[in-house]
């Protein structure tokens, strides 16, 4: 058996890859995949934990969590495709209409 | 209780309805009501008096009335059992004998009205008669009221009216500038009656005249508190008897300011800008009355406290010759009978004061009826003469309109104190109350005999030389000599009075029981009856004088009667002599600078004026600025700092995701890395 500190490492990886790339990237559809990432990153901590413990619940909630990052993506795209109407192009940066 | 008591709220009603119309009709635009809308005031008031008859028959029969009709408020009060706000009626002797007179002088001024405003083609009728039928409506209401609330309601409402109608002529200069002083100087007066209302609630509970037997009203608790049967409530450390002495002061703030006593008398003369029917319902029956009756209505509260009765006794002796005097120069018909109702308000609460409560309801009885006549004659004459009112431009009108001429003698007798005519019954009773009372060990009723007496022969003096000036001699100009000629309308109501001055002193020959027996005092007897704790008997109870004679009662009163009627008849006399003349001049031109002095009213306005300018607008002013620098600048400071913090800290919001997400992850690894220090959560 694998031990848990191997599974939490490599999360901990895939969420501050997400993160890094959160901070450093312009391009909406690269914020989208980093946020992927994260959530990806949560979910081999469910999963892990779940095997660590022997019991499924940490697993189904990894299914649910699958679930909500499609939803999410769905809503994302539709935002990014917005932000593109509306701006032509796709830079994060330039779209600060909204402040004070 | 059934029968015509029920019909009672219709009195206060039906003036009340009679103003809806008539402002209904104002604000139409349209002459929809022939005569302006006088027909339904005229109706109005008509209906009123007939029910107030019925009203007084109902009483002379025994019975009375007091009951709660709307309670609009009820209030939790910390060791009570709650205070009641309410509307109702109290129909008693005192109120059903006021609401004769007010709605009597109400329909008479209402006819007269016709002759005064409707023929001589004035406009906005609509709104005069919506102000009369308010005006009628506030008073009957103010008359029937059954708690001091109510009481003060409709003695502001009255205020207001007068405020509406003094300021009828409001394109003019005058008027709505005299509007606004009688206004502001009754509410100078109503602001200490506020305090006093809050004060009696804070003090018994209630602000009931009579109550029942199980919750008395509050002259009654009063009473049993001084008898130690009942815990008042006092105030600032006083004692019960000081403390009611205050309350008593403080309502009376009220009385002084409506019934123009010294020193807020000063609105009154002014309010002769008004037009003259007016004139007569607030003098006669309405707005100047409103305070004496308070008085006399929780006479019960007063009688407890020796203090405040010669207050009273005093101001009203001091008022009463101080106004006569002012009246004995003026030039202006109604200049003179405006200080005169001054003066004779004065001796009204004389008479309260000195524990005469049935000779001021007396006077208050004879005087509504002799002042309305004389101010309606006044109006007569004043259209006669195209609305000149100064006396030196007439004389000689006693041919041209003898039923003017002989209903103003007959009311002008009657204001002088001259026998048989009802001012002499009521005057003479006030000053027999006041001598025998004052004989027994009370100086201040003295003093204030030695003016009320004093000011009999100068009363005498301007009555006649008002009528001398007006009536006899030349015409001294062509308005005179051809004065115009006026209608049944202003005629019918002066006969009714003048029959009424002459006549009414019949109600109560206190004077002719005392020589022969008889029991003819009716209107005593009349108000020794109803509620057992508002009878005349139950007041001499509990006043705190009593009587002294000068060689017996006879003597006493045969003593009294000779010398009043002696120095009234001297006024008249030296009137006669230096006014009854084809050319009078102004004799009072030989008192030199005393003249201008009494022309210039004491420069009371001046003083007020002063006051009002050096030392009220000062503190105003301070108040001001206290208001706008400290109270609103602490507030200022603060939202000032908000605003500029605001104003800063709203830069972080960029716009740019980028930052926000660096600054999520950055708080969120400040969390972490507390965490990390302190090992776990926080707590």
């Amino acid at each position: 058996m694998v031990p848990p500190q191997y599974y939490l490492l490599l999360a901990a990886a895939v969420f501050c890859i997400g993160v890094f790339g959160l901070l450093t990237r312009r391009n909406a559809l690269l914020f989208l995949m980093s946020v992927e990432l994260m959530l990806n990153a949560a979910n081999i901590n469910l999963v892990a934990f779940s095997y660590y413990w022997g019991n499924v619940t940490g697993q189904t909630f990894g299914l649910f969590t699958m679930a909500l990052a499609a939803a999410e993506v769905a809503i994302g795209i539709g935002i990014i495709l917005v932000l593109y109407r509306n701006f032509h192009e796709i830079d994060v940066t330039e779209a600060t209409t909204m402040r004070w | 209780m059934a029968g015509i008591f029920d019909f009672g709220p219709a009195i206060v009603l039906l003036p009340f309805l009679s103003f809806l119309i008539a402002v209904g009709t104002a604000l139409s635009g349209r002459d929809l009501l022939p005569k302006g809308g006088a027909i339904p005031g005229i109706a109005a008031t008509a209906g009123s008096l007939v029910l107030s008859v019925a009203m007084a028959a109902a009483v002379a029969g025994g019975e009375v009335y007091d009951e709660t009709i709307y309670t609009w408020a009820v209030g939790a009060v910390p060791g009570s059992d709650g205070l009641e706000l309410t509307f109702g009626l109290l129909i008693d002797p005192l109120s059903s004998m006021m609401l004769v007179i007010v709605t009597l002088v109400a329909l008479l001024v209402h006819v007269f009205s016709l002759g005064y405003m409707n023929d001589d083609g004035e406009t906005g009728l609509p709104r005069y008669y919506a102000g009369l039928g308010l005006f009628t409506a506030s008073m009957l209401g103010f008359v029937v009221a059954d708690n001091l609330l109510m009481a003060f309601m409709f003695f502001e409402l009255v205020g207001l009216c007068s405020y509406l109608l003094i300021g009828f002529h409001f394109r003019e200069p005058g008027p709505p500038s005299a509007a606004k002083k009688a206004f502001l100087v009754t509410r100078f007066g109503d602001y200490f009656f506020l305090i006093g209302v809050v004060a009696v609630f804070a003090t018994f509970g209630t602000a009931q005249f009579v109550g029942t037997e199980a919750a008395p009203g509050f002259p009654v608790l009063a009473e049993q508190a001084l008898a130690g049967e009942f815990t008042a409530n006092t105030f600032l450390g006083l004692g019960t008897e000081a403390w009611f002495t205050v309350v008593g002061l403080l309502v009376l703030g009220g009385v002084i300011g409506k019934s123009a006593q010294f020193p807020l008398h000063t609105w009154l003369p002014d309010a002769m800008e008004g037009p003259t029917p007016v004139s007569a319902l607030i003098h006669a029956a309405t707005m100047v009355a409103a305070g004496v009756y308070l008085v006399a209505r929780m006479y019960g509260f007063y009688a407890v406290s020796p203090t405040a009765l010669g207050v009273i006794a005093l101001v009203g002796g001091f008022t009463a010759l101080f106004a006569g005097t002012m009246g004995v120069v003026k030039r202006e018909l109604k200049q003179v009978l405006a200080y005169s109702t001054i003066s004779q308000y004065g001796y009204m609460m004389l008479a309260l004061g000195a524990g005469g409560y049935v000779a001021a309801t007396f006077h208050l009885l004879t005087h509504a009826f002799f002042k309305a006549l004389l101010f309606l004659g006044a109006g007569s004459v004043i259209l006669a003469m195209h609305h000149n009112e100064n006396m030196w431009d007439m004389g000689g009108l006693k041919d041209k309109m003898p039923v003017t001429y002989y209903s103003f003698l007959a009311g002008s007798l009657a204001l002088a104190g001259i026998f048989p005519f009802a001012g002499f019954w009521s005057k003479d009773e006030i000053l027999f109350e006041t001598l025998i009372h004052g004989l027994d060990g009370q100086p201040l009723l003295l003093v204030g005999y030695v003016f009320g007496l004093l000011a009999v022969p100068v009363t005498a003096f301007y009555t006649f030389r008002m009528v001398f000036l007006t009536f006899h001699g030349d015409a001294r100009t062509e308005q005179a000599e051809s004065p115009e000629s006026v209608r049944w309308n202003v005629k019918g109501p002066l006969v009714v009075l003048g029959t009424l001055a002459t006549v009414a002193g019949a109600v109560n020959l206190a004077p002719v029981r005392v020589l022969t027996g008889a029991h003819v005092d009716f209107l005593h007897a009349w108000l020794d009856g109803g509620f057992s704790d508002l009878t005349v008997h139950h007041y001499a109870e509990i006043d705190p004088y009593s009587s002294a004679y000068i060689g017996g009662e006879l003597t006493t009163v045969l003593l009294g009667a000779a010398v009043s009627l002696g120095l009234a008849l001297l006024g008249l006399g030296l009137a006669y002599r230096l006014y009854a003349v084809p050319e009078p001049v102004e004799h009072t031109d030989k008192l030199g600078s005393a003249k201008d002095l009494l022309y210039d009213n004491y420069y009371q306005d001046e003083y007020q004026v002063y006051l009002a300018n050096r030392v009220v607008l000062p503190v105003a002013r301070a108040a001001d600025t206290f208001d706008q620098g400290v109270v609103d600048g602490a507030v200022n400071a603060v939202s000032s700092v908000s605003l500029f913090s605001g104003s800063r800290i709203r830069r972080i919001q960029t716009g740019v995701v980028s930052n926000y997400a660096a600054l999520v992850t950055l708080g969120l690894t400040a969390l972490l890395v507390v965490f990390g220090v302190l090992g776990g959560w926080l707590l």
